[in-house]
């Protein structure tokens, strides 16, 4: 049975169970529904979770399992009509700014879902490639080359420059 | 977009784990989508949250207290 702890330390990683449901599906009626189907689970599960280890991986493994299985393709259907979070959660900020993001959130749609959850696991959520590993359900390598196939992705969607230098144009360069 | 207007965001980003051989412009052009991907998902996470996951999680921890409450009163009688 749940303790009184338990329901606090829920609470405090519904923030980022939430942030993590919004990147996943990309609507903020779906996340908010996958973040309460998630902790009804964890509430009623709690038993299984194992004290020392992260309870924000447990969480995230619960929810991207019931999006993969209820979720995904509701969130493909809704998801142009439920107007995306770049217009629902603006930034503050000035103007410049608040369009970088929304060019890069643009961007960030437009990855296949497991490159985007990998890049949001290991890059914002603070998890480790091990944790995510777990959450993934897939092997510490696959973690490795979805994340750098996002970036790559990324780099090409936002039309970075990444022109490689000749390696003795570098050599030339750093005993310049 | 270019990596001029991306590489605005100040917060650091996660460390590159890219190839040493990689050019000075790749490794800017990751660290530039770290600080966009941070930015990004701090406002995600600051975002004001709904009433109804507070109010969910009482309710299953009243319930719990009430289930034991119970229990205890069907223990005495």
């Amino acid at each position: 049975m749940p303790s009184t702890s338990f329901k606090d330390e829920l609470l405090s990683e519904t923030r980022n169970l939430r942030a993590f449901a919004i990147s996943l599906s990309g609507s903020v009626s779906l996340a908010d529904d996958l973040v309460q189907e998630s902790l009804l689970r964890a509430w009623s599960n709690s038993e299984k979770f194992q004290p020392g280890t992260s309870l924000r991986a447990w969480l995230f493994t619960i929810l991207r399992n019931i999006y993969y299985s209820n979720y995904r393709k509701r969130s493909r259907e809704v998801q142009d009509s439920d107007g995306l979070y770049a217009r629902r959660l603006t930034v503050p900020g000035d103007q410049e700014s608040h369009l970088d993001l929304e060019d890069f959130r643009n961007a960030l749609t437009k990855l296949p879902a497991e490159q985007r959850e990998v890049l949001t696991l290991i890059g914002a959520s603070g998890l480790s490639y091990e944790e995510a590993a777990v959450v993934c359900q897939v092997g510490i390598g696959t973690i490795k080359s979805r994340l750098s196939r996002a970036r790559a992705k990324l780099v090409e969607l936002l039309e970075l420059d990444v022109a490689p230098q000749p390696p003795a144009e570098r050599k030339v360069r750093r005993a310049g | 977009m270019n990596a001029a207007r991306v590489t605005k965001f100040e917060k650091p980003g996660p460390a590159p784990d890219l190839p040493a051989e990689a050019g000075t412009e790749a490794v800017q052009a990751i660290q530039a989508i770290g600080r966009a991907l941070e930015a990004h998902y701090a406002d995600l996470v600051q975002a004001p949250l709904p009433d109804k996951f507070l109010q969910l999680l009482t309710r299953l921890d009243d319930d719990k207290s009430g289930s034991k409450a119970q229990g205890k009163r069907d223990a005495l009688d």
